[in-house]
């Protein structure tokens, strides 16, 4: 009658028998060395104004947030959902009745236990504070904890991705005796100051200008673990001076280095020094040219064919990024559960392109142009989008079109350009985050037209889509999920609601002597349980 | 005591008219700030990657944002006249206290840079204006044109590459160590040792203008006609360069300290974000990122009280050196 339950629930049964043994006896990872106690280990952080991922989402709280807080689950390689603060669950055959059972010895930092009571506190203060609260327990219906141990979910319309957001990173198992006191989550003095979780890791010093510094959770409920006994947090925000200290190994681990393909390839050549762009495919940071469908002449699909003609995506990964990325084909990223490759695909063709604009009705001027328009730049990746809006307006000029690109001076000054819907065009660029129903549907749904950044602010809306949306939204069979969404990416790149962009370059530096880094599609985004510092 | 009664009466004057200034400050800052494009819980809102837009309206509704603008700016007015800066947006906390914890490490950096540049400039400008055309001199002159026009946060970097990557004599950022020392002169050695690169950086700056100016102004003095006398008199060249030159010399340092004392914070901005200093420059630059007006307006606020109140100092010093201000 139950079965177990996940996205890709054929291929998980056994993922999830080798999930137990792992965290029972054996480290996952790949290092040969015998993991050993002990060693303090250096990261950063640009900064954060709280650290509990269940009220803010980005990795600035979720790298720190996913030490200090335990989760239901943890999401393991190959997107492997493995059991956490909960040992086992189930799901009813109508896929609408979750039923978890809680690891019973499990404490708060400050030694109260853990109970079901605090699973529903949290899973209900996620839905109503965190951005993507909505998109991911807006189905939930009710929560029932029959038992000191034991949490149902009662839900309206299957959820898919439920488990995916179950991780500390999303859905944190907050204290209900210290949150729980009427205090608006968003704004709980808790969030910052002595911090209580349950994770790996617990907060020994928070200075927001300075540092935060993390300790060994003595009484974690797995035993053994973590490995570490302290990691520590540096604040620094300038890049460039982040770029020095990996290299000379005042950072010993940076996961979201922040680093441009340029400073990759220097340091790489620092001997001890190494970079990998795993750990991002759940995230799944994508960039893309966005066009404002309301206004002419954007609004003529035949004109936003002949700008993806004119864009050559290839040649931006490969030469402006130095090969580091690759060109996005759709909106999901490569790393995605969900990715198809199989998505119109428009050859770089500029003559194709100029006669494309003429039959479309913008021939060249008198004063020599066909069109002109603003291209904004937000503040936020000005590696990324810097180069990609000049290649633009380099491409354009080829086609009589001139661009003047506008570089945000701050954050605030573009949100709310992007968010009015005052704008012509902008490089931006969104995470999948990983279930495509949290990252991908808000920039296609006609009901997600709204005054949000991040949001479908483009003004796309097809009744098709919309209904192809909804229906992969409950789809809970992995293959036929994967259709649908094979599909979607199709119609999007066919429609050509964004002209997609090379997938950003992420990257994590890394000291040698560090075993065990996460494997997981998080990165450094997932609990450090099982990382330690070879001798 | 009769003497001393001009003086109190001058110095009341005075600060009647700073705190007249003070409030104009305020006035245009609120103003220009609270006018300008985009709104702080936009900035909130995308670093909390979205929100729909009840919340949105929700976080305007908290932090008043939903009232007309000179409403808002009356409501912000009222508060600092009664001792209150306000909230921060981000923080969450109050601007007072967020400033209190961040003045320390700013102080500590800027009067280090400002005194070692001031000692080392007028130093230096002595020595080369009485030798105009020695080596010194000369380097003094390449010096301070280096010092004065490179951009303060390559001078950071470029001292970064040398000193902590070439040869890693200095840590590279940061005010301690995370390794937690827990010993005061551990702790004092530790923030010493990260000290040095920041306020070498800031220094650098100072040092060029102050040597600059230490020896235009000497280069001046030597040529005045009572030094000529002093010559004349047979006094000894130390006495007479140390006692009757250096002496009039260093007013216009003074006066500059005085008015720079409170400038600095501005130059603090970019040095310390290079070195990810955690002083008020580093939240002053954050703050201007994020939209966090009531933090702005209190750095703003505060940094133009350091700028008057040295002012004032510096005229009491005044007093003084030079003894024709007192009379007249």
């Amino acid at each position: 009658m139950f079965t177990i339950f996940s996205a890709n629930h054929k291929r998980l049964l056994p993922l999830i028998v080798a999930a137990f043994a792992a965290s029972a006896t054996l480290p996952a990872g790949t290092a040969f060395a015998e993991p050993k106690q002990g060693g303090s280990l250096t990261s950063f952080s640009t900064g954060y104004r709280t650290l509990n991922p269940g009220v803010q989402s980005g990795a600035a709280t979720g790298a720190p947030g996913s030490q200090i807080f335990a989760g239901l689950v943890t999401v393991e390689k190959d997107y492997e959902i493995a059991p956490y603060l909960a040992k086992s669950w189930s799901v009813s055959d109508d896929q609408l009745t979750v039923t978890f059972d809680l690891v019973e010895d499990a404490r708060f930092h400050d030694g109260v236990a853990i109970t079901g009571e605090d699973v529903k506190f949290s899973l209900e203060t996620v839905k109503a504070n965190h951005p993507f609260g909505r998109s991911m327990f807006g189905s939930v219906e009710s929560i029932d904890v029959p038992e000191p141990h034991k949490v149902v979910l009662n839900l309206s319309q299957p959820v898919p991705g439920l488990m995916l957001s179950l991780q500390p990173l999303l859905m944190p198992i907050m204290p209900k005796h210290i949150y729980d006191d009427g205090q608006d989550m968003k704004k709980h003095p808790r969030n910052m100051e002595d911090v209580v979780g349950s994770g790996p890791f617990k907060v020994e010093e928070n200075i927001p200008a300075e540092r935060l510094t993390l300790v060994r959770n003595e009484d974690f409920f797995i035993a053994d673990r973590p490995y570490l006994d302290r990691i520590a947090y540096p604040i620094v925000k300038d890049p460039l001076t982040r770029v020095l200290m990996l290299e000379k190994g005042e950072i010993a681990y940076a996961p979201f280095s922040g680093i441009r393909p340029n400073d990759a390839k220097r340091l790489e050549n620092v001997d001890g020094v190494n970079m990998t762009t795993d750990g991002y495919d759940a995230i799944g940071y994508i960039h893309y040219l966005e066009l404002n469908l309301r206004d002419k002449p954007f609004s003529d699909r035949n004109v936003r064919e002949a700008l993806a003609h004119a864009i050559d995506t290839d040649f931006l990964s490969k030469v402006i990024f130095g090969g580091r990325t690759v060109p996005g084909t759709g909106p999901l990223h490569t790393g995605n559960l969900f990715y198809s490759a199989d998505t119109p695909h428009y050859d770089a063709d500029l003559d194709k392109a100029a006669s494309m604009l003429d039959e479309a009705g913008y021939p060249k001027g008198e004063n020599g142009e066909r069109f002109s328009f603003t291209l904004d730049i937000p503040s936020w990746a000005p590696q990324a989008h810097v180069p990609m809006a000049e290649y633009i307006q380099a491409q354009m000029a080829k086609l009589d079109i001139k661009v003047e690109l506008r570089r945000a001076p701050d954050f605030g000054t573009w949100v709310k350009r992007i968010s009015s819907w005052d704008y012509e065009a902008t490089m931006n660029g969104s995470f999948n985050y990983p279930d495509p129903v949290i990252g991908m549907h808000r920039h296609f749904d006609c009901d997600n037209i709204k005054n949000v950044i991040w949001s479908n602010t483009q003004g796309y809306c097809d009744p098709e889509m919309d209904k192809m949306l909804d229906a992969a939204a409950i789809e809970t069979d992995f293959e036929a999920r994967k259709k649908i969404y094979a599909d979607i990416q199709a119609k999007a790149q066919q429609d050509l609601a964004m002209i997609y962009m090379p997938q950003d370059f992420s990257a994590t530096v890394y000291q040698d002597g560090i075993g065990n880094l996460p494997d997981s599609p998080f990165g450094g985004l997932a609990p450090l349980t099982n990382v330690y510092l070879e001798d | 005591m009769v003497k001393s009664a001009p003086v109190v009466k001058s110095v009341l004057r005075k600060i009647a008219s700073i705190l007249l200034l003070l409030l104009a400050v305020l006035v245009l800052n609120s103003v220009l700030i609270y006018a300008a494009p985009g709104d702080p819980v936009e900035a909130l809102v995308g670093e909390m990657g979205g929100a729909t837009p009840e919340l949105i309206a929700e976080l305007r509704a908290t932090y008043g944002l939903d009232r007309p603008l000179w409403q808002q700016i009356g409501v912000y007015l009222g508060n600092v006249v009664q001792g209150d800066l306000g909230h921060s947006l981000y923080y969450d906390q109050p601007v007072t206290t967020l400033i209190a914890s961040r003045i320390g490490p700013t102080l500590l950096l800027i009067t280090t840079a400002l005194f070692s540049a001031i000692i080392v400039g007028t130093i230096l400008g002595v020595f080369s204006a009485q030798r105009r055309n020695s080596t010194l001199s000369h380097f003094v002159t390449v010096l301070s044109l280096a010092g004065f026009s490179a951009p303060v946060f390559w001078i950071g970097i470029m001292l970064i590459l040398l000193l902590s990557v070439s040869f890693p004599i200095f840590p590279i950022s940061g005010m301690t160590s995370s390794d937690g020392t827990t010993s005061t002169l551990g702790y004092a050695m530790d923030v010493a040792h990260h000290l040095v690169l920041p306020a070498l950086t800031l220094g650098l700056i100072y040092l060029a203008f102050y040597s600059r100016l230490a020896r235009t102004s000497m280069i001046e003095v030597l040529e005045a006609d009572y030094i000529r006398t002093a010559r004349a008199k047979g006094l000894s060249r130390r006495s007479v360069v140390y006692k009757h030159a250096l002496r009039n010399a260093i007013l216009p340092i003074v006066t500059f300290a005085g008015l720079q004392f409170g400038q600095v914070i501005s130059g603090a901005v970019l040095v310390e974000t290079v070195f990810a200093w955690p002083g008020l420059g580093t939240l002053a630059f954050d703050s201007i990122l994020r939209r966090d007006t009531p933090t702005l307006l209190g750095i703003l606020f505060f940094s133009s009280l350091m700028v008057v109140v040295m002012n004032l100092l510096t005229d009491l010093l005044y007093r003084r050196i030079d003894p024709r201000i007192k009379t007249s």
